[in-house]
């Protein structure tokens, strides 16, 4: 008689991986070691995180910490603005009229089928050069007042790269943002039909319905997988070091170019990466978890 | 009517004052006004472009930005009486950069080729570099003339960019090359045994070599094999700005202050705690 192995043991199988994937790690390790001629100091990256400011008397952030600052706002705004695109385009997509759903659908083929890389350099090199001096953005930031420039400061980074930080927004948020649209329109799409009839019968027009009975049953959907397209904004942010923008991978490329400390600052970037990253998922999951609770119960 | 006929006079008369202003203000006046020069004036900043380049330009351990190329930057803005602002910019998409209006000027150990002057216009050279070259002990043994590198057996690294490529292609053409987008990266491959060297601006090689004696050895001793200048890149057709930095480099190459701020950067390792 066949009985499923207990959930609890691990059995046969799982200890041969185990050993497989340690036995391939301790290889690694010693030939990274050995035979990589590489001389390690790992004593003067955590300078390069904080540093003591004498003039200040307290400690203060220092390049790579920064960067990760200029990460982390960059993926909130783009994910904002994404998440706008995508839910204006997501609508289009499953609009009755012809035109509007051709043109949401060829908003999303273009951004999804072009190199996030190729997107990045077409916005900086031509459409930030057009836009960004017709908004005036660099004369209306040096002439705003101190205030007004801190708060700025806070929102957005540095003012003097606010224009270029702007650009790396637009385009992060246009890519991200066709992802999005599929997102809306998948939730939305799984809502039944007959809710929509529904929303008929009760003589709701097409905007009541869609606010009242449709979109509260699809934010529910949307919500993890809309968490998931946050965290690999964050992920797809480092492509932005290309033009400039000073983030984590810009900056540590920078260390690297002056100190020389190639794999020290490398890894010390991928664990940042991953602290970001691991713990949004972390978040992400709790809220699925939430989410779950409050519908059962 | 009689309203109606001195409205249009009036108009007739503004245009007329208009275009006459118009013919009195000639090419050279609109040439003077739309230079870099009056834009930087008119900001107070020159925004400099460069890219991360021992001992050019780097970010010492506070976040600041020094180096030869900061310090001539620094002084730059300060003698035109604006305050000078860093951009921080790829090697790779440094020249499109300045022709899309990031920066005012490209101030970058930059050294003026033929290909590059079609693009970009470059001030008179304030500054000569050379290529020259660090190799890996045991791969290279014995190597100690460019003939020596000259086979493709031999893979020699470099960073992107024209300089290293050129000066690689002309002296060692039948070695098999390898380009990577640091400089430390390109070292790395010396370092580890993947390239039997690294061709490189000096003194890049010579402080390399003090630093891994063990592993690293200059294959042509201290020497360089070529010579480049080294100039500021601006925008094309704008002569004031252009006569306005030829004229500063000249002035501050007679006082021998570019000399001064050359041996401290090129000559002595003691910024060197600076950074780390």
């Amino acid at each position: 008689m066949y009985r499923p192995p207990s959930p609890r043991r691990p059995s046969l199988l799982d200890l041969i991986i185990l050993l497989i994937l340690i036995s391939g790690a301790g290889w690694l390790y010693y030939q990274a070691t050995t035979n990589m001629d590489y001389t390690w100091d790992w004593s003067v990256i955590p300078q390069y995180l904080f540093r003591y400011d004498a003039h200040q008397e307290r400690w203060v952030p220092n390049l790579l910490i920064l960067g990760l600052m200029t990460t982390i706002r960059l993926s909130v705004w783009s994910t904002i603005l994404a998440t706008i695109i995508g839910i204006f385009m997501g609508c289009l997509r499953i609009s009755k009229h012809r035109v509007r759903r051709w043109l949401g659908g060829a908003y999303v083929s273009l951004s999804r089928n072009l190199p996030p890389l190729v997107l990045v350099f077409i916005f900086y090199f031509f459409v930030g050069e057009q836009i960004m001096p017709f908004l005036g953005i660099e004369q209306c930031v040096d002439n705003c007042a101190p205030a007004t420039k801190s708060i700025l400061e806070w929102l957005f980074g540095p003012t003097s790269q606010l224009a270029s930080f702007l650009t790396a927004v637009i385009t992060l948020g246009i890519y991200e943002g066709a992802y999005i649209t599929e997102i809306v329109r998948s939730g939305i799409d799984s809502v039944d039909q007959g809710q929509w009839e529904a929303g008929n019968a009760l003589g709701f027009d097409w905007w009541s319905s869609m606010r009242f009975i449709i979109l509260p049953q699809a934010v529910r959907i949307v919500l993890p997988p809309l968490a998931g397209q946050f965290i690999s904004t964050i992920k797809d942010s480092a492509i932005v070091s290309v033009i400039s923008i000073q983030e984590l991978t810009f900056q540590g490329m920078e260390l690297m170019a002056a100190t020389y400390l190639t794999f020290e600052v490398w890894i010390t970037i991928t664990l940042m990466y991953f602290g970001l990253t691991f713990g949004c998922s972390l978040l992400a999951r709790k809220l699925e978890l939430a989410l779950r609770r409050r519908e059962q119960g | 009517m009689r309203f109606r006929c001195f409205v249009l006079f009036c108009c007739g008369f503004i245009l007329l004052a208009t275009s006459t202003q118009a013919m009195a203000n000639p090419v050279t006046e609109q040439l003077r006004d739309a230079s870099t020069l009056e834009k930087v004036i008119k900001n107070g900043k020159l925004r400099i472009g460069f890219s991360t380049f021992v001992p050019w330009a780097m970010k010492d351990k506070t976040g600041a930005f020094i180096g030869y190329e900061i310090d001539v930057a620094t002084r730059l803005a300060h003698d035109m009486g604006v305050r000078p602002e860093f951009i921080p910019t790829k090697w790779s998409g440094i020249i499109p950069s300045l022709l899309t209006g990031k920066f005012d000027i490209i101030i970058g150990g930059m050294g003026i080729t033929p290909k590059r002057n079609l693009k970009v216009n470059f001030t008179i050279p304030y500054e000569y570099s050379g290529m020259s070259m660090i190799a890996n002990k045991k791969l290279a043994a014995g190597f100690n003339s460019l003939e020596d590198f000259n086979k493709p057996s031999v893979t020699l690294s470099a960073r992107t960019g024209a300089t290293p490529v050129q000066a690689a292609k002309r002296f060692m053409p039948r070695a098999t090359l390898r380009f990577f987008d640091d400089e430390a990266q390109a070292l790395q491959e010396v370092l580890i045994g993947k390239a039997h060297a690294m061709i490189a601006s000096a003194p890049f090689p010579a402080h390399q070599a003090i630093r891994h004696e063990n592993k690293l050895f200059l294959p042509l001793g201290e020497t360089t094999f070529t010579k480049e200048p080294i100039g500021f890149a601006i925008k094309k057709g704008d002569p004031d700005f252009l006569n306005f930095l030829n004229n500063w480099i000249i002035i501050t190459s007679a006082e021998g202050w570019l000399q001064a701020r050359h041996d401290y950067w090129f000559k002595t390792l003691d910024w060197e705690q600076r950074i780390k």
